[in-house]
């Protein structure tokens, strides 16, 4: 049961975010759908691990099955590396406002396309 | 456009549901609980990052640590000149400061060597000594980098690394097994991404923020 | 039971923070969704998981966007670029309205910052607080309830005909306002001048300033009968900014008494 809630809910929250991600034209915008996104895919990951009425995957905790290890440990890592890789993003979004003034996608892909003034 | 969209995310959670339904092999594992043992550990989840996957958890901190370089090299730090401080200096939010710091760093320094045992670990322990240092900004940026000198971190983030890569050298080549060597990797890893998130953290608030 | 319910709170927070207008409860939103996902990892029995999820998702993510998109000690403008009142070049903005807007920005002491984004998004903008003052373009357009300061530049709404074809006119712009019925909107005054160029619309509405930058030569016939107060280049506020619109006022008020705001105007319009 809690694992195919935790299914739906983790396809559910990729899909809202992967939509944010590609309709919305605000580069933050975009990057908050991506982490919503990304919560997803590992969330994802989890639900995969868990058997039904499974315990914690520590032992001495009594008997019956312990949910998969495995993807708990990739997804401790993917976890911390997301928040590094976002303010990286972020840092890049930064940049870009202050030497092009915009956050708006189409913008910016205009400008690629008229040529980038000199500097 | 937003047909194309819509059409790319059904196609997504198609390929997801079709990992979901079990249709797809899964490869045999040895048993968890004897990997533990041999460790004398009983989380599982601790074994796996520090023991088993030893190599594939040093790598991803050291992207940790190129993300960090970035972040550094993309951000200048601004100048304060007639704008405030990025967080508003309040004596409540100071005091607040002071009280919390000291059970925060208590408690992430239990999370991270009590982590072969319950739930916890390097990463969530790094996580919260970052944000509890991040209750440090309520002084203010100003003061804080004068008293923080951020080289000597950096130093130490990468002394972290260095020692992260020897203690993976006793596990791996001589075969050492046991939970001192679990605590000491969690350890190393708590200061490695505390460091990391506070140099980030530090950086963003130096800076002037956009939009 | 549980599980569920935390679940459907998981994915009204993320539906409610991407789907909102305001930045700062879209980024509070995502952080509140990484709590309760927190939560949802306790009930699949992934307590390392959960710690882990709630220390970075909703502490370290959720303040470096803070970090990020504060704008303490700032004056946010949204503005749509036009030639000679306000526009980039290369990495500054320069202009008529951006002289006059950086000089209000020494007296309030904040850093102006111009952001660039579509005409249509800036009342939105506005009405949200994500942007405190609107400029670069004609407002407002009918509907548009926002707060206006004193004429900058006055101008007039023409219509240029260099063909045969449909009328065009920007989204948004107070040139839609007077498109005939089969017209086609294009999001900024740049699009707008390709397709006349192309030859996809034969007319185009808009205001006096782009029509002369444009240097067609066509036939050029005007189209509004107000008089020629109140067709004029303002700035737009929120209505929530009575206060910085009475300074504006005051400081444009001061800038036409002084003759200053004829010499900008002359030096950047002629």
């Amino acid at each position: 049961m809690e694992g195919l809630t935790a299914l739906a809910l983790a396809i559910a929250l990729l899909g809202v975010g992967l939509w944010t991600l590609i309709v919305r034209r605000n580069l933050i915008w975009k990057l908050l759908g991506l982490n919503v996104a990304s919560n997803g895919a590992i969330l994802f990951l989890v639900a995969l691990a868990h058997r039904p009425a499974a315990r914690p995957p520590i032992t001495g905790l009594g008997p019956g099955p312990s949910a998969d290890p495995l993807p708990h440990a990739l997804v401790l890592t993917a976890i911390v590396i997301d928040f590094a890789t976002l303010a990286l993003a972020l840092v890049f979004v930064i940049v870009l406002t202050e030497r092009r003034h915009t956050q708006d996608v189409r913008r910016l892909e205009r400008d690629e396309e008229h040529g980038w003034p000199e500097r | 456009m937003k047909p194309l969209a819509a059409l790319t995310v059904l196609g997504l959670l198609v390929l997801l549901g079709l990992g979901a339904s079990g249709l797809l092999p899964r490869p045999e594992l040895p048993l968890p609980e004897h990997v533990a043992a041999a460790w004398g550990a009983r989380n599982l989840v601790a074994t796996i990052v520090l023991g088993v996957r030893l190599w594939d958890t040093l790598f991803e901190i050291l992207i940790y640590a190129m993300t960090i370089v970035g972040v550094k090299l993309g951000l200048r730090p601004v100048r304060w000149e007639g704008a405030g401080p990025p967080v508003a200096e309040t004596p409540l939010l100071r005091r607040a400061a002071d009280l919390l710091l000291g059970p925060v760093v208590v408690f992430a320094l239990y999370v991270a060597t009590s982590g072969h045992l319950g739930p916890g670990g390097g990463f969530p322990a790094g996580a919260l000594l970052g944000t509890g240092l991040l209750l440090a900004l309520a002084k203010g940026v100003e003061r804080l980098s004068a008293e923080v000198y951020e080289p000597t971190l950096e130093w130490v983030k990468y002394g972290a690394i260095v020692a992260i890569l020897a203690l993976t050298g006793v596990v791996l080549v001589l075969g050492r097994k046991g939970s001192p060597y679990l605590i000491a990797a969690n350890l190393l890893m708590t200061v490695e991404v505390a460091i990391g998130a506070w140099v980030i953290l530090h950086r963003f608030a130096k800076s002037r923020g956009e939009l | 039971m549980v599980v569920a319910l935390l679940a459907a709170l998981t994915l009204a927070l993320a539906v409610f923070a991407l789907t909102g207008r305001r930045l700062l409860w879209g980024v509070i939103g995502v952080g509140v969704h990484a709590l309760a996902l927190a939560g949802v990892y306790l009930f699949l029995a992934a307590p390392d998981v959960a710690l882990t999820q709630a220390a970075v998702g909703f502490g370290l993510v959720t303040f470096i966007y803070l970090l990020a998109v504060r704008r303490t000690g700032k004056l946010t403008v949204a503005a749509v670029e036009t030639p000679h009142l306000l526009y980039q070049e290369n990495e500054r903005v320069t202009g008529l309205e951006w002289e006059i807007l950086s000089r209000f920005g020494e007296q309030l002491h904040r850093d102006v910052e111009v952001m660039w984004v579509p005409r249509a998004e800036i009342p939105a903008l506005l009405r949200v607080g994500d942007a405190e003052i609107g400029a670069g373009a004609l407002f407002p357009r009918e509907g548009e309830t926002l707060l206006l300061s004193r004429p900058v530049l006055p101008t007039r709404i023409v219509t240029v005909r260099c063909g045969p074809g449909p009328v065009g006119a920007v989204a948004g712009d107070q040139g839609q306002d007077f498109l005939p019925p089969g017209g086609i909107l294009y999001e900024d005054h740049t699009a707008l001048a390709h397709a006349l160029r192309r030859g996809e619309v034969g007319a185009a509405v808009a205001d006096l300033l782009h029509v002369r930058e444009w240097g067609l030569s066509g036939e050029v016939s005007v189209l509004d009968t107000k008089d020629e107060e109140e067709t004029a280049f303002r700035f737009a506020l929120s209505p929530a900014e009575a206060g910085l619109q009475g300074a504006l006022d005051a400081f444009l008020d001061e800038l036409a008494r002084s003759g200053e705001l004829d010499k900008l105007v002359r030096r950047h319009v002629g």
